[in-house]
């Protein structure tokens, strides 16, 4: 869809919603680079209401043809919803259309949150780079707020599909596996061997089942030069699972971005200990390492999908040739170094 | 190296082209034109090494495997292993070497779980061996920007 047209069809969806909204429009419409799996535009609403001009920035969030990600949009948008107005900052969502009438794709638009970063490149240079202990702590606080919430009392245990703390992790790696399986474009024998292991040594049952964000890591949330974060972002793998998946994915070497320590900041004892204190949880070493591992096989599952989903030619978009080119080899030697032999 | 560098490159063109349409929106031609550079910066990094990795990685492949038919007592297994070990790289197109590096790599996982469930002293030299291999094929892939 061109930009003219996507403009056009956003301001009418946008001028159906708002009843009491005259002259409505989209200006300012540009999209955000980066995203794999959805489609990132940054655009302002401009419209009349009582007399009064007004304008308002906000965000869509579009499927592209093909997806990284295989995800609901209804799952996305209702982690979002569950956690606004709460200890997790995140941002507020506006609309959701699960249809392709409106804009030929699912989609939802949210209010922008404006002025911060969210993009790994400023981090390790001045003005951030003073503040990166203070922003690692938040972040591995935050994270055990996430773990520690309720999914009932969030709603999110009505929309999420159920699970047992017993069988998170095999439903977890028979997922991925699966992925592994259908997208896999050559074989993978460091990842392969990680799945027996998996296998062969599974982690106790979790301490208790709760809301996993599915992608907690260092690029995903929105951060200022004081080490404040304002916004979680990419809530689209959100399920109920082993609040260890997310601190071990947070964990994956892949994350480190060259820095020597977890996510970039902080070291790894110390993020272990933001996270029990804000979850009032336990990371055993052992059930880490074996979600640690797993992290691996996911990340794996994640970047052979990009291959594959360029190779398919439905979507050809270079975002996706990136991490099949950077991220395969690395996530190996990630695996590796789990395992001890690297 | 999958997607190909040769497609890549293909469509990477295609999208040069586009961007030097000036009705383009500026935001979108950064954002494309970007990451084309990133892509033509590794495609740069691992081209020229690309097919001596693989010759390399083959090579040492072919010996796990001629060593694993020697303690896989299972017929058919080792007479699989055998006709991969006795292999050659004579077609140097990266495709072909890309090929023969799949093919070889499926036994080697089979071979790999095979000496995981045994606990005989061979079998435990050459599990070792199959890793310190499967260190050296990352080591050689590995791209300068490489977060691990």
């Amino acid at each position: 869809m061109e930009e003219a047209e996507l403009v056009q069809r956003l301001g009418a969806y946008a001028a159906a919603r708002m009843p009491q909204a005259q002259d409505v429009a989209v200006t300012e419409i540009a999209r955000i680079t980066g995203g794999a799996s959805r489609q990132t535009y940054r655009f302002t609403l401009v419209w009349t209401e009582g007399g009064e001009a007004r304008r308002r920035g906000l965000i869509l969030r579009r499927d592209p043809a093909d997806s990284l990600i295989d995800t609901e949009r209804r799952v996305e948008f209702e982690a979002y919803r569950a956690f606004r107005g709460g200890e997790v900052p995140v941002p507020e969502m506006l609309w959701l259309e699960e249809g392709d009438t409106a804009l030929g794709s699912p989609f939802f638009v949210a209010a922008e949150i404006a002025g911060f970063q969210a993009g790994t490149g400023p981090l390790w240079t001045a003005p951030y780079q003073e503040n990166l202990p203070a922003l690692g702590r938040r972040k591995w606080t935050i994270l055990g707020q996430i773990a520690r919430a309720d999914p009932t009392a969030l709603g999110l245990a009505a929309v999420l599909p159920a699970t047992r703390a017993e069988d998170v992790w095999l439903r977890e790696l028979d997922h991925w596996e699966g992925v592994l399986d259908a997208d896999e474009t050559e074989p993978l024998p460091v990842i392969r061997a990680a799945i027996r292991w998996l296998r062969a040594n599974p982690p106790p049952p979790a301490q208790k089942v709760a809301v996993v964000h599915g992608d907690y890591r260092t690029g995903n949330f929105l951060y200022d030069t004081q080490g404040g974060i304002h916004g979680v972002l990419d809530w689209e793998m959100c399920h109920l699972g082993d609040p260890l998946e997310d601190l071990g994915w947070s964990f994956n070497p892949v994350w480190y971005f060259g820095q020597g320590k977890p996510g970039g900041l902080l070291p790894r004892d110390e993020a272990v200990a933001a996270w029990e204190a804000a979850s009032g949880l336990t990371a055993a070493p052992d059930a880490l390492k074996w979600w640690e591992l797993f992290a691996c096989v996911k990340g794996q599952a994640i970047w052979v999908s990009s291959a594959r989903t360029w190779l398919d030619g439905a979507n050809r978009d270079p975002i996706l040739v990136y991490p099949a080119w950077a991220l395969i080899d690395a996530q190996d030697r990630a695996a590796l170094k789990v395992m001890g032999h690297l | 190296m999958t997607p190909a560098v040769s497609q890549v490159l293909a469509d990477l063109a295609g999208r040069v082209a586009r961007n030097a349409a000036p009705n383009v929106p500026a935001a979108d031609r950064a954002g494309e034109l970007g990451l084309s550079a990133l892509l033509l910066g590794l495609a740069a990094e691992m081209w020229d090494g690309a097919a001596e990795i693989l010759v390399q990685e083959n090579a040492d492949l072919r010996a796990l495997l001629a060593a694993g038919a020697k303690v896989w007592g299972e017929e058919s297994r080792r007479r699989w292993l055998e006709a991969l070990a006795q292999g050659r790289d004579e077609n140097l197109r990266l495709s072909a070497l890309q090929s023969a590096n799949g093919e070889l790599k499926v036994a080697l996982i089979a071979l790999h779980a095979e000496l995981e469930r045994r606990d005989d002293p061979a079998a435990k030299a050459l599990e070792s061996q199959v890793w310190r291999a499967l260190v050296a094929a990352s080591d050689r892939r590995r791209l300068s920007g490489s977060p691990v």
